[in-house]
């Protein structure tokens, strides 16, 4: 420990003295660093329905399977992914709502005050999982998963070959701008980041692209039209946030 | 073909600038392998034909360099007090932060967290940093078992060789290559060559590992000041597996990786996979932030480290080297790398970004060919999504290299010092300058053929007419020309 400790300042005594010209402080540091240039595009340009079809674009370019529906039929949706892709035993985490768990399947539910976190290799023997997420990016065809109760722990969305993602549309946004801003709403910026695009993959050998190396080989999207007319709340959203009112929560 | 049928006779390449022999000479044996030249030029195209098409879509592509390449020099000016912040944030969070002055020091503190936790084995994410400072090697030499889990690794640790490419390290190696090392170090008889039972073989090679070996060591792309959290950027999952699966996660981070904000990821990420992979996005991006309770290792810890970056910082020229986020950009652009591959750098960082970090790193002590492995034409700088001109450091290292030379008594004796010398005595005196024009004409004129060119010099001239012919000296100097001209009425002219 000592000796790191003094490293630590020899290191941070040679950086301050190649930078004479650095902050003293972070939050000096930080003051300047809101004058930096930022000419990129930060928000969308698409309509609601463009950006929608725009996320499900970039998703089947990754092979991703995806169906929509409407909120009140998303259980016979989860079934039906369920059935095509002949998945019984599933793991999922506490915070879904209770009614994605449909009956006739086999499911083993991850922490909450009554299961606790399941084992290893009970994760790893099931045939699939099903998360909710927290936002999806078009542009790239990204889901961000934050960790929280209904998205499962990190381990949980890896293991199994298959993952099952639900996401709303009011849940997508078209840049990846967009996803930062509205992680800046939370409260906290999140601890636990996972960012997907498509099912695991490797162009190591002759730049061929591989699908599922270690992570799901089989990334199936929900998308849930949550949106009136699929329009209406993200344009009100937008109108709202550039006339400076409060955003709706959006979790 | 019949290169690849043979069992691989290679010699590991030396990847330690202080061992390694200068690039014109290392890159000899690439230059004479059609077959490596080859997997070097296929990769490289079809990274670089992605990357194009991806980057044109993009139509705020020069502004996202230029907040990058803004968002990168202003976390280096501030280095100091964001690297203070992190510290602070990432032990909140209940991570335990190191400082590793040098390689040396770095490597203790690992294998002090290893014996810790009494761990014989150990997992690891591709990093570079680890290669940087012969992690592996010193931890096997210390009964440490280290098992590569990325592809590209697995491929290099098992057919003992080495990283030739920063963000596809095995890129010098075709399938058959890959299907006999597989086939031989993990013990599979009828392995295809399919691109796709390759990696299963390595899928099933890894998983009992990624779920039994309990401390895994990795790298970071980035580190967040203000929350001090750790991103790492990938491909396969492997990283994943690492970040969560294991109790104990060691983290291995130049203390230059620093960013500001959480918020800059909004920039970084839209840059790096496309100016690394040629994606919009990398399929996997992992973010944590020291130890979440009941999710991932319970014990975190990160090691800062220095090794040369500090006095890299010094120098406003040499200190963009320091934005670089690895997207090895830079070496897919680059003429020379296409045609040498990355081990004649002689380093675990090739390519024009090798060029000028190499010789920084070692304090110029070794690497000093490498600022001259370079055509200067600046193609790693329009590619570079930090914006950090290549060139200009290159040429900067150069005068550097110059000044060094001219310190040392040995260059008395070195035959292109003297003949600079003498040129440049030559060249300032006329008398001296005709006369050596006279003596040039007549000890040319034997070897100058009735076309006008010399095609063979004997000795040290033989080392230019070798490879390009030499245009014999003309009858007549332009100032002997010029000089006539000027005597004889100016009729001509007319």
């Amino acid at each position: 420990m000592n000796a790191s400790a003094s490293s630590r300042e020899q290191i941070l005594d040679r950086v301050r003295a190649a930078t004479p010209e650095g902050a003293s402080s972070a939050e000096e540091a930080l003051r300047s660093w809101s004058g930096l240039p930022r000419n990129y595009v930060c928000r969308g340009s698409l309509s609601a329905q463009s950006r929608l079809e725009l996320m499900m674009e970039r998703l089947r370019e990754y092979d991703a399977e995806i169906s929509e529906c409407p909120p009140e039929e998303l259980p016979a949706a989860i079934g039906a992914q369920l059935n095509r892709s002949a998945r019984r035993s599933l793991v999922a985490p506490a915070g879904l709502p209770p009614e994605w768990l449909l009956p006739g399947f086999k499911w083993k539910i991850d922490g909450g005050p009554e299961n606790g976190g399941l084992e290893i290799g009970e994760i790893e023997r099931a045939d699939g999982v099903l998360t909710a997420c927290f936002c999806g990016v078009a542009d790239s065809g990204t889901i961000v998963l934050h960790h929280t109760a209904a998205e499962g722990r990190r381990v949980l969305s890896l293991l199994p070959d298959w993952h099952l993602c639900i996401l709303r549309a009011s849940q997508v946004v078209e840049t990846l701008p967009e996803y930062f801003s509205r992680a800046r709403e939370l409260p906290s910026a999140p601890a636990l980041v996972t960012w997907i695009s498509g099912p695991s993959a490797t162009a190591d050998i002759e730049m061929t692209r591989i699908k599922g190396v270690h992570g799901p080989r089989f990334l199936h999207v929900v998308l849930v039209r949550d949106q009136d007319a699929q329009a209406s709340a993200n344009e009100d959203w937008k109108e709202n946030e550039e006339n400076g009112v409060d955003r709706p929560g959006t979790r | 073909m019949n290169a690849a049928a043979a069992p691989r006779s290679h010699r590991r390449p030396v990847l330690d600038p202080a061992l390694a022999p200068p690039f014109p000479v290392a890159a000899l044996p690439v230059l004479r392998n059609p077959q490596l030249r080859k997997n070097v030029a296929h990769a490289i195209d079809v990274i670089q034909a992605k990357r194009t098409r991806l980057v044109e879509e993009k139509v705020d592509w020069q502004a996202l360099r230029t907040a990058a390449a803004a968002i990168r020099a202003h976390a280096l000016e501030n280095l100091g007090a964001y690297l203070e912040l992190f510290e602070a944030r990432c032990t909140a969070a209940g991570g335990q932060v190191h400082w590793a002055g040098d390689a040396a020091e770095a490597r203790e503190i690992v294998l002090d967290l290893l014996r810790r936790e009494k761990a014989s084995e150990v997992i690891k994410i591709k990093t570079m940093t680890s290669a940087e400072i012969q992690l592996n090697p010193f931890l096997e030499s210390a009964g440490i078992a280290v098992f590569e889990t990325d592809l590209a690794e697995i491929i290099l640790q098992l057919g003992d060789d080495e990283p030739s490419h920063i963000v596809v390290p095995a890129l010098h190696v075709n399938r058959s290559q890959v299907r006999e090392i597989f086939a031989r170090r993990m013990g599979i008889e009828n392995l295809s060559d399919n691109p796709q039972a390759l990696t299963a073989a390595a899928r099933n090679y890894l998983r009992e590992k990624f779920l039994r070996v309990p401390v895994a060591v990795g790298g970071a792309n980035f580190l967040i000041a203000e929350t001090g959290a750790v991103a790492v950027v990938e491909s396969e999952g492997n990283g994943r597996m690492c970040l969560t699966l294991p109790q104990t996660l060691i983290t291995l981070a130049g203390i230059e990786k620093v960013l500001p904000r959480y918020q800059d990821l909004e920039v970084m990420l839209q840059v790096l996979a496309r100016s690394a992979t040629g994606e919009r996005m990398n399929p996997y991006t992992s973010l944590w932030t020291g130890v979440s309770a009941g999710d991932g290792p319970g014990r975190f810890h990160v090691i800062l480290l220095d090794n040369g970056r500090s006095r890299i910082l010094r120098r406003k020229t040499e200190r963009q080297t320091l934005r670089c986020i690895r997207c090895a950009a830079c070496m897919n652009a680059c003429p020379v790398y296409r045609q040498t591959g990355g081990h004649a750098y002689g380093s675990v960082y090739p390519g024009p970004i090798g060029a000028i970090l190499t010789p920084q790193l070692m304090q110029l002590r070794h690497a000093q060919s490498l600022p001259y492995a370079s055509t200067l034409c600046g193609a790693c700088y329009e590619v570079c999504p930090v914006k950090i001109n290549i060139p200009e450091v290159l040429v900067d290292l150069r005068a550097q290299v110059t000044d060094q030379e001219r310190r040392r008594i040995k260059r008395l004796f070195d035959p292109m010092y003297l003949a600079l010398r003498i040129a440049a005595l030559v060249f300032s005196r006329a008398w001296l300058f005709h006369a050596a024009q006279r003596l040039a004409r007549m000890g040319l004129g034997p070897f100058t053929r009735k076309d006008g060119w010399i095609h063979a010099l004997p000795s040290a001239g033989a080392e230019w007419t070798e490879t390009r012919d030499l245009r014999g000296l003309p009858a007549q100097t332009f100032h002997a020309w010029w000089a006539n001209r000027r005597a004889r009425p100016p009729r001509e002219g007319r």
